[in-house]
């Protein structure tokens, strides 16, 4: 069938169809290659409540029970500025950048973590125990 | 225009190039999901991305909610609160009997220094809450009045207390247990690789990949560095130190970890992990070790086979089970 069609098709008609199908393989090698970008993801009781990408500088008041917990993304880094719970916990974890790394704070039922980027020289080990 | 022509094939061939790519940018790698549950952050990890092992973690999730729900103290329905206020004995969920089964035998065989019945204790010195404090000594003896491995009876599903006044708390076993219960989920979804990480605590399913996990161990001293590192697949392994939870007061640490013996935080031990066949058995295990000290805790361990630990002294010098060193990395 294929050779029936070639042999139908005028120079013009051949030449849309080599250069589409160019960029399909073309669009293959870019989108399959490119790794997506890391992204700060804030979950609060399984559900996705902020998204942001780690590379664009900013402060986001994340509203929990207790109250607003201050996230700040600069230099490709997340961290806590501030938090209503009893303990800081969650401040005293500093700043966050490799892909899989996470901030809790327990008791105002937050989860910070980071998704997507390349593997940022992630440690010698799957999971600490401690 | 008629199908026939070349220029609606090569559109078909475009589309179909199109939808490969979408399915091959939706398929992750690797699930990992987070949950704040049991008074800790969870973790669940599978290498699968697939619809049914999504459902599986948020199936082992719900089971985990469903342990707390029966074993939080902070919760008035629970059989843990119930029992705490009952004055006669009570049936309790199968779950919590088997959880009370595990937990006395291993309060027996430690003479006590695993203890079911700290809740009075605990609330005294409210580590977990907003104001912790040093209580006197006349309060400390009277919340560790009656308390032991003696106090609780379990027959079947009914629990019974010696004390009507005794607080039952779970809180060095319970999370193990919902850790394992999590893991079954996660197995009779037909996972085969996966890890369930409560806060630190945390047992595997199979191996990831065609390696053992590798679990680091935390220096209890230097957060940064790590005591050991361990290759194991499909076992538990459970951590208690004194690092976790504490206040100080005049330059003294007081932590989370109990003595039922002095009523005060245990000082023989700065950190203590065990690696067992089951998380709840660990859990337990690792408390008991950390109260008892180097010493009396390797011995208790030679009457649990295949239970390994990695014990760091007070002083700052380790010890472990014979087994250890064969999974070190």
């Amino acid at each position: 069938m294929i050779a029936a069609l070639w042999r139908r098709m005028t120079v013009l008609d051949r030449f849309i169809v080599a250069l589409l199908l160019l960029g399909v393989l073309a669009s293959f090698a870019v989108l399959g290659r490119q790794p997506a970008g890391a992204r700060v993801l804030v979950e609060r009781d399984g559900r996705l409540l902020f998204s942001a990408p780690l590379g664009e500088a900013r402060r986001v008041a994340l509203p929990g029970p207790l109250g607003d917990t201050l996230l700040e993304i600069a230099d490709g880094r997340a961290r806590i500025l501030s938090s209503p719970c009893p303990h800081k916990v969650c401040m005293g974890m500093g700043g966050v950048f490799r892909r899989g790394e996470l901030i809790a704070c327990i008791p105002n039922r937050l989860i910070i973590s980071i998704e997507g980027g390349a593997d940022q020289g992630s440690p010698a080990y799957d999971l600490l125990s401690h | 225009m008629p199908l026939n022509r070349p220029l609606i094939v090569v559109l078909l061939l475009v589309l179909l190039a199109a939808l490969a790519l979408v399915k091959r940018g939706g398929r992750e790698a690797e699930l990992r999901e987070g949950r704040i549950l049991l008074g800790t952050l969870v973790e669940i990890q599978v290498p699968r991305g697939d619809r049914a092992a999504r459902d599986a973690v948020t199936a082992a999730f719900a089971e985990m909610a469903r342990i707390e729900a029966l074993m939080s103290p902070h919760r008035p329905d629970s059989d843990v609160a119930r029992l705490s206020a009952a004055e006669e004995s009570l049936e309790v969920a199968p779950d919590t009997a088997e959880v009370f089964a595990l937990g006395l035998d291993v309060a027996a065989r430690s003479a006590g220094a695993f203890d079911l019945t700290l809740g009075r204790l605990k609330a005294l010195w409210d580590l977990e809450g907003d104001n912790p404090r040093v209580p006197d000594d006349a309060e400390i003896a009277a919340a560790l009045e009656g308390i032991g491995p003696g106090a609780l009876r379990l027959d079947g599903r009914w629990v019974s207390k010696a004390r009507p006044d005794l607080a039952v708390d779970l809180g060095g076993i319970a999370k193990g247990y919902a850790i394992d219960r999590a893991i079954a989920v996660l197995a009779g979804a037909g996972i085969e690789q996966a890890s369930v990480n409560a806060g630190g605590d945390l047992r595997l399913l199979g191996s990831r990949g065609a390696r053992p996990w590798r679990i680091g161990i935390r220096h209890p001293r230097s957060a940064e560095e790590l005591l050991a590192t361990l290759e194991l697949s499909g076992r538990a392994v459970v951590t208690s130190g004194d690092y976790e939870r504490f206040f100080e007061v005049d330059g003294r640490r007081y932590h989370h970890i109990f003595d039922p013996r002095s009523g005060y935080p245990a000082s023989a031990c700065q950190s203590v992990t065990l690696v067992a066949d089951s998380a709840m058995l660990a859990d337990a295990l690792a408390t008991a070790v950390f109260v008892l000290g180097p010493e009396k805790g390797l011995a208790l361990l030679t009457e649990f086979p295949g239970v390994e630990a990695l014990i760091v002294a007070a002083d700052g010098a380790t010890h472990a089970t014979p087994g250890l060193a064969e999974l070190k990395r």
